[in-house]
């Protein structure tokens, strides 16, 4: 078989703490990776590229985030759209304030400002648990929305209000604005999106993680141990917030082409909760599979009646997009509260002792 | 078993010496410890200290105060009155992670491992306050982060061959049998490298090999490692076989305090908790 776990031993901790204990995962995602570098940029159109790929990396972007603070951390927050417009409407201001600077600093700033909103945000997380929390976090997402529609300060007092992204270029080519090509813009957030992936792998299996979950599954034991609860959470908050808010620079800059407040009301926060439910709770691959699953389904149910020759209205499929959206919701809640990740994980341990039952 | 022989010794001896064996210093004291909660005193007026490399044990009957003894001990209670020394300190009350960094580590009655984590992960939690590279080496997991890791993997490592579970090292522990779940929890207390480990109902639960097997680990940990135990258990076979001193709690008194001998033979003891003989 060309998938083995068997008969792999390690000799050094070192081996045996690699992010990709098996041989084959750590080929297997290279490939994907180069493959998503190389050859999707040849081979996409302006569509798939521009409507499906950008938009579904971004999200995968704010997924971590939040997976990080709901699925690691243990606190629930519903403001991920408020901090995404953080990033972007700070992201904004420093790329007109100073237009000298690359535009991944940009990027990058535009994510440390949301952290430290996000931190700002986080603090009640101390004294509020659970759907309290939530409710903290709610008022983030509304604050922030209603500050950044309200105060002209944010939008270069654009007599619009929706001020267009400036054009930057990296490596001599444009990668934001409306007339940067697809593919530079899908490598610049391809970049980004593989980078920080890799960034959440390591601290999620690092010390810092580690005191992450503990506060997650039992914040008692944890703080007996040592851990302090309001820096571990904090922290979380900030590096979950910091994701969100490159996810916002980059929606802002290289996919909508424009900095509005609206782009990133309740329903983007509820989207991306659905995405790390659906991916899987504490997973980073679960973070991909869940805004692919939520980015293509739509589409998939659009096209579907085409393929085996219904003529089903427009309408209809709208309508049955969401009932079968909500309805998957359920299913997940109820049969694998951890998500795709999970049923993959399931899968290959079914499939180690296939076709015997014990 | 040096415990048990000592234990044993001590029968014949003196009553006035009391510990059962050479006493070390007085590493932890508690002083005229008081703990309410609304109306009800859970401890009340309660004094007693521990000494370096014994192994003392906390019994009474349930409700009398013991658990929430541990807590205070650890920081996780604060007490209304009385005072408690530890490492040469005087304080009102512990604070857990003054607790914590000075070495002392607890296990719980009701098991608090971290569910959702390995077996390894859960462990190397027990490293925290340990480890000390920032965040962005551990961003890059790399050089000095890795070498960290490593370094404290290897010392995990030897707890996890001391407790005999290297095959449960990757299985998350929500997925473990009860026993298991336990050893994994004193794994954990083990990792922080503790001076004083308390133990709360180590073998609450467990079926008579289980205890034997937790017996046994505790008493080579306060041999291998000298570290010093503080046990709150229920059966009284284990307790009188390993424990130097007992002291014993009713309705958040003391109302004993001394070898195992001492204490079984201590008629306020056996009225309170072992039960009062019946003429007939």
């Amino acid at each position: 078989m060309f998938y083995r776990e068997a008969g792999i031993f390690k000799t050094s901790y070192a081996a045996d703490q690699a992010l990709f204990r098996i041989p084959f995962d750590r080929i297997f995602v290279i490939s994907v990776v180069l493959f998503a570098a190389l050859v999707i940029p040849v081979i996409g159109n302006e569509y798939w590229l521009g409507s499906i790929l950008i938009p579904t990396l971004i999200m995968a972007i704010a997924t971590i985030g939040l997976n990080i603070l709901l699925g690691y951390c243990g606190q629930l927050s519903l403001g991920t759209g408020a901090f995404m417009a953080a990033g972007a409407f700070m992201g904004y201001k420093i790329a007109t304030a100073f237009p000298w600077m690359p535009i991944w600093a940009v990027v990058i700033l535009g994510g440390i400002c949301a952290a430290m909103i996000g931190v700002a945000f986080g603090l009640p997380s101390l004294r509020i648990k659970g759907f309290y929390l939530a409710v903290t976090t709610l008022a983030a997402q509304f604050f922030l929305l209603w500050l950044f529609q309200k105060v002209p300060w944010f939008v270069n007092y654009s007599i619009s209000g929706v001020p267009t992204a400036p054009p930057r270029e990296m490596f001599g080519y444009l990668v934001t604005g409306a007339e940067a090509s697809v593919e530079a813009r899908y490598l610049f957030i391809l970049a980004f999106t593989v980078i920080l992936a890799l960034i959440a792998a390591n601290l999620v299996r690092g010390r810092i993680g580690r005191t992450w979950m503990a506060i997650r599954d039992m914040d008692i034991a944890a703080e007996l141990i040592g851990i302090k609860p309001l820096p571990t959470k904090l922290s979380a908050f900030a590096v979950s917030s910091f994701y969100c808010g490159v996810a916002g620079v980059l929606w802002a800059f290289c996919y909508i082409n424009t900095v509005e407040a609206t782009a990133f009301d309740i329903f983007r926060s509820f989207t991306v909760l659905f995405m790390v439910i659906i991916g899987g709770l504490g997973s980073i691959l679960g973070c991909f599979l869940g805004a692919f699953f939520i980015f293509l389904l739509p589409i998939f149910l659009n096209s579907a009646p085409g393929w085996v020759g219904l003529e089903v209205p427009t309408e209809l499929i709208s309508h049955v997009e969401f009932m079968v959206f909500g309805a998957l919701i359920v299913f997940f809640l109820i049969v694998e509260p951890h998500g795709l990740a999970r049923l993959w994980a399931i899968t290959k341990e079914k499939l180690r002792l296939w076709p015997f039952p014990y | 078993m040096a415990a048990v022989e000592g234990l044993q010794e001590d029968g014949h001896a003196d009553a006035a010496q009391a510990p059962a064996r050479d006493a070390g210093e007085i590493v932890l004291k508690l002083d005229n410890i008081e703990l309410g909660f609304g109306g009800v005193k859970a401890i009340n007026n309660v004094s007693f200290e521990v000494r370096k490399g014994e192994i003392r044990a906390i019994i009474g009957p349930n409700g009398a105060g013991k658990s929430s003894m541990l807590n205070c001990i650890n920081g996780f209670y604060k007490p209304q009155k009385g005072s408690i020394s530890f490492n040469g300190k005087t304080m009102s009350a512990m604070d857990p992670h003054f607790a914590a960094s000075n070495g002392i580590a607890r296990t719980f009655q009701n098991i608090a491992l971290f569910r959702g984590m390995s077996t390894l992960d859960n462990l190397m939690t027990g490293r925290v306050l340990k480890m000390r590279r920032g965040f962005l080496w551990q961003a890059l997991h790399w050089g000095p982060a890795q070498r960290e890791e490593i370094k404290h993997r290897a010392f995990v490592e030897t707890i996890i061959d001391f407790l005999e579970i290297q095959s449960i090292r990757r299985t998350p522990v929500g997925r473990l049998p009860y026993g298991l779940q336990k050893r994994v929890e004193l794994g954990r207390a083990l990792a922080m490298e503790p001076s004083i480990l308390l133990l709360d109902e180590p073998m609450a639960g467990m079926n008579v090999e289980e205890k034997q097997d937790m017996s046994r680990f505790i008493l080579d940990v306060n041999e291998e490692f000298g570290t010093t135990i503080v046990l709150i258990e229920h059966d009284m076979g284990v307790v009188m076989d390993i424990s130097d001193r007992v002291v014993v709690l009713d309705y958040g008194r003391k109302i004993a305090d001394g070898t195992p001998d001492e204490v079984r033979r201590n008629q306020d003891v056996i009225d309170a908790y072992l039960g009062v003989p019946h003429e007939d």
